[in-house]
């Protein structure tokens, strides 16, 4: 693990520097442990979904019907372009643009809460529609999968917060924590794109 | 910003964008009718993922620029998890009823 300051002089450079295979990664390396932690507990959900899809695959098809693709396709870009904005925000951070960088994080926030309010709304609709948890199958992965993705999105909240935190003071910035909650928000994107697939589009 | 990173970031966005809308029209297209089961659905719906999730990776979370082992891991798990579902959906394998 480098001194925030180090990782900073080893990046700074950044954009003539840093080719593939200079062996850095984005953030704490520790960060990193997690993720790929939490991508064998992601993998497994999957997995088990689509066991359970294959079980009785009419069901989960006349199921799947209900849910509305346009809101999963306005989520997907919604977190996608989040995770542009977040990968902007380490960029400028890395060229001490702090004033951008910190307008790049709120931004990423901004689709953060639009993300949650969106998915809220869906739940909500679905119910007033009486397909609840307990409905069948489909409907208990479809709460489970995208309730704990929500739930790692609002603690993408304080992760993000934090980084704002950061950036605002000049006696704080440390790049190495901007990166490392940016290698958290991408996560939470390419999770989402994965359960986007699996539980809207496919067939 | 670098421009050259700023428009190569730009460029992955905006390819995850057009993928995302392809993934929309291939699930639409038979949007009128009843849901049916269709393997080139499925499989080209799961690929587009796997590539979109190698995008973010690669190119967001700049693994890239990261040593060769967690290219490999992260490579290794994309690649592992769609083949898995991919084997489960055409195999038709499922959980024992209970």
């Amino acid at each position: 693990m480098t001194s925030p300051a180090a990782s900073i002089s080893s990046r700074e450079a950044g954009t003539v520097a840093r080719r593939p295979g200079a062996g850095v990664v984005l953030g704490e390396p520790d960060m990193w442990a997690f993720v790929l932690f939490e991508c064998l507990i992601f993998a497994s959900y999957f997995i088990i979904y689509m066991l359970y899809r294959m079980a009785d695959p009419e069901l989960f098809l006349r199921s799947q019907e209900h849910l509305s693709q346009d809101l999963g396709v306005a989520n997907t870009l919604i977190m996608l372009t989040s995770s542009w904005l977040m990968a902007r925000c380490v960029q400028a951070a890395r060229e001490k643009k702090f004033e951008i960088a910190s307008r790049q994080v709120v931004l990423t926030l901004t689709c953060g809460v639009a993300f949650v309010a969106l998915k809220v709304t869906e739940w909500s609709m679905k119910l007033r529609e009486g397909l609840g948890f307990s409905t069948n199958e489909f409907f208990w992965f479809y709460y489970f999968l995208t309730g704990i993705h929500v739930l790692h999105v609002l603690i993408g909240f304080v992760v993000l917060a934090v980084v704002v935190h950061q950036l605002r003071s000049p006696e704080r910035r440390s790049q190495e924590i901007v990166e490392t909650g940016a290698t958290y928000w991408h996560m939470v994107d390419f999770l989402w794109v994965m359960i986007f697939a699996l539980v809207y589009v496919m067939r | 910003m670098g421009t050259n990173v700023e428009s190569r970031l730009r460029a992955v966005w905006l390819a995850l964008v057009v993928v995302t809308l392809i993934s929309w029209w291939i699930g639409s297209s038979h949007g009128h009718q009843e849901f049916r089961s269709s393997a080139p659905i499925t499989y080209a719906v799961l690929l587009i993922a796997a590539v979109k999730m190698r995008m973010i990776v690669r190119h967001f979370m700049e693994v890239r620029h990261a040593p060769d082992a967690l290219r490999r891991l992260t490579d290794g798990w994309i690649a592992l998890l769609v083949i898995a579902l991919l084997a489960i959906y055409s195999f038709k394998l499922s959980m024992p009823a209970v």
